[in-house]
């Protein structure tokens, strides 16, 4: 075990060149995984809530959005929109910009099918005594189903975002200087302490991932008792 | 008249490389599916092991391989397989080979890329299918253990005939959903030089600069091996693996 080495590169592994360049290495993993989170979680809750209060053709064209969004891996949607949203929108769009997209997009997709799942999971009943009493459909989803469904989506929504840490990772096929491309670098200009520098990064991602399970389990221990 | 412009479709040769990567992802994605469900089960029966030492390992091993990325876990392997095995190995596994089988039949020696993604994805994807197979054990009324205990069965004999058979039925599903989960993950192994249908088509975008045509074509192939897999399992809940309780008695 050489410890040495990661403890010479530590700041590289953490922030990158920052401040003195662009920020990179975990920050840049941890910045990534929040806009993406963010992204992924108001794009779930706005398509659960669509695929369960739109009738006909729109809702069958959601579906099929969110199927193809399931069925193609993350790393396939990262190219599309590294390659292609510049191409679209004839701007240079900044790499870490269509990461974000790709992975809230995705994120979004299973989020969006658990969240329709969970307004489903309400019953029948809840959404009739809702209309029953003089409610509307859309007060009836805010008032009553949304907040029963979203309590019971808690643990779907934390297992997604560790699933988004861990995707951040694929970032480094694309060259944005996250904490794996980091390593990767810093792999191939020394090629003796492979072990080592994977090791530590790994478990950078593993604190990350299981500080938001404990985080969520806490959390969700409070929701029950409030 | 609307003229539309001329569609620029990929070189034959092109659309044979990408064949071939098809094959690779389903070669691969198919050894690691045996191999992460063999390992899976075993992981399963210690997870619920009576020695506390043998569920907190197994326990120990999924949150590790859980929690972080598979493309952290593939590099490691890729790359600390040389520190990690003795000098020998490395290079009896790096030697081009094939295997001789019967009537003249040879087997090309996988690449040392191939063996690491297919060693690391089948770590990765057990600790996953165990947890399916696990919930399907838990899913089987307790009612059948008592009954197949009364009728003089061991607890292996209970666990091989009564118990499993039905648990992998209730977990039949979610473990055809952990398949299409180790197909789509095969993509990653392109960072480790494994020329599936990802590489395929990140070169030939490189070669020819269609980026549209190469990357619909390898989508397309992937939402069709995804939709395969869901055919199969419909066909299979038609028939001998019908979840419990349906059509059988």
């Amino acid at each position: 075990m050489n410890a040495q080495l990661i403890l010479d590169n530590l700041p590289t592994l953490l922030w990158g060149a920052y401040p003195n360049g662009p920020l990179g290495g975990l920050a840049l993993t941890l910045l990534l995984a929040s806009l993406a989170g963010l992204g992924s979680a108001l794009l779930g809750v706005a398509g659960g809530v669509a695929l369960t209060m739109w009738q006909g053709w729109p809702k069958r064209l959601l579906a099929a959005l969110v199927g193809f969004l399931r069925a193609i891996p993350v790393l396939m949607l990262i190219f599309w929109a590294y390659f292609l949203l510049p191409i679209l929108f004839g701007v240079d769009i900044p790499e870490i910009a269509t990461v974000v997209a790709a992975l809230a997009l995705i994120g979004g997709a299973y989020l969006a099918h658990g969240a329709a799942a969970g307004l489903a999971a309400v019953g029948r009943g809840q959404w009739q005594a809702g209309l029953s009493l003089g409610l509307s459909r859309w007060q009836t989803l805010r008032l009553i189903a949304l907040p029963q469904a979203l309590r019971m989506m808690l643990p779907s929504f934390v297992n997604q975002w560790v699933a988004l840490i861990k995707d951040t990772s694929l970032a480094y096929i694309v060259g944005v200087s996250e904490l794996t491309y980091v390593a990767t670098q810093l792999n191939n200009r020394t090629l003796v302490y492979p072990t080592e520098v994977f090791l530590f990064v790994g478990l950078m991602y593993f604190l990350l991932c299981s500080s938001l399970q404990l985080a969520a389990a806490h959390w969700s221990r409070r929701l029950r008792v409030a | 008249m609307l003229s539309l412009p001329p569609i620029d479709w990929l070189a034959p040769k092109y659309l044979n490389w990408m064949l071939w990567g098809v094959l690779e992802t389903l070669f691969l994605s198919l050894l690691v599916a045996l191999a992460a469900t063999v390992f899976g089960l075993l992981l399963a029966a210690l997870r619920d092991s009576r020695r506390r030492v043998l569920s907190l390992a197994a326990l120990a091993y999924q949150t590790v391989f859980r929690n972080t990325p598979l493309l952290v876990q593939l590099l490691f392997w890729y790359f600390g397989a040389s520190s990690l095995l003795p000098a020998q190995a490395v290079e009896w596994l790096n030697t081009p080979r094939a295997l001789t089988l019967a009537a003249g039949w040879t087997l090309p020696w996988p690449s040392f890329e191939f063996i690491a993604g297919l060693f690391g994805l089948s770590l990765y994807s057990a600790s996953f299918i165990a947890e399916e197979i696990r919930a399907g054990i838990r899913g089987v009324p307790f009612g059948q253990r008592q009954a197949a205990a009364a009728l003089g069965l061991s607890g292996w004999q209970a666990m091989r005939w009564v118990i499993l058979p039905q648990a992998l039925r209730i977990a039949l599903p979610p473990l055809f959903g952990q398949y299409m989960n180790v197909v789509k993950n095969t993509s990653l192994t392109m960072a480790i030089g494994v020329v599936e249908l990802s590489y395929t088509s990140r070169q030939i975008e490189t070669e020819t600069l269609k980026t549209f045509q190469a990357f619909g074509v390898a989508t397309l192939f992937y939402i069709a091996i995804i939709v395969a897999i869901e055919l199969v399992l419909q066909q299979l809940r038609q028939g001998r693996w019908a979840p419990v309780g349906v059509g059988r008695r």
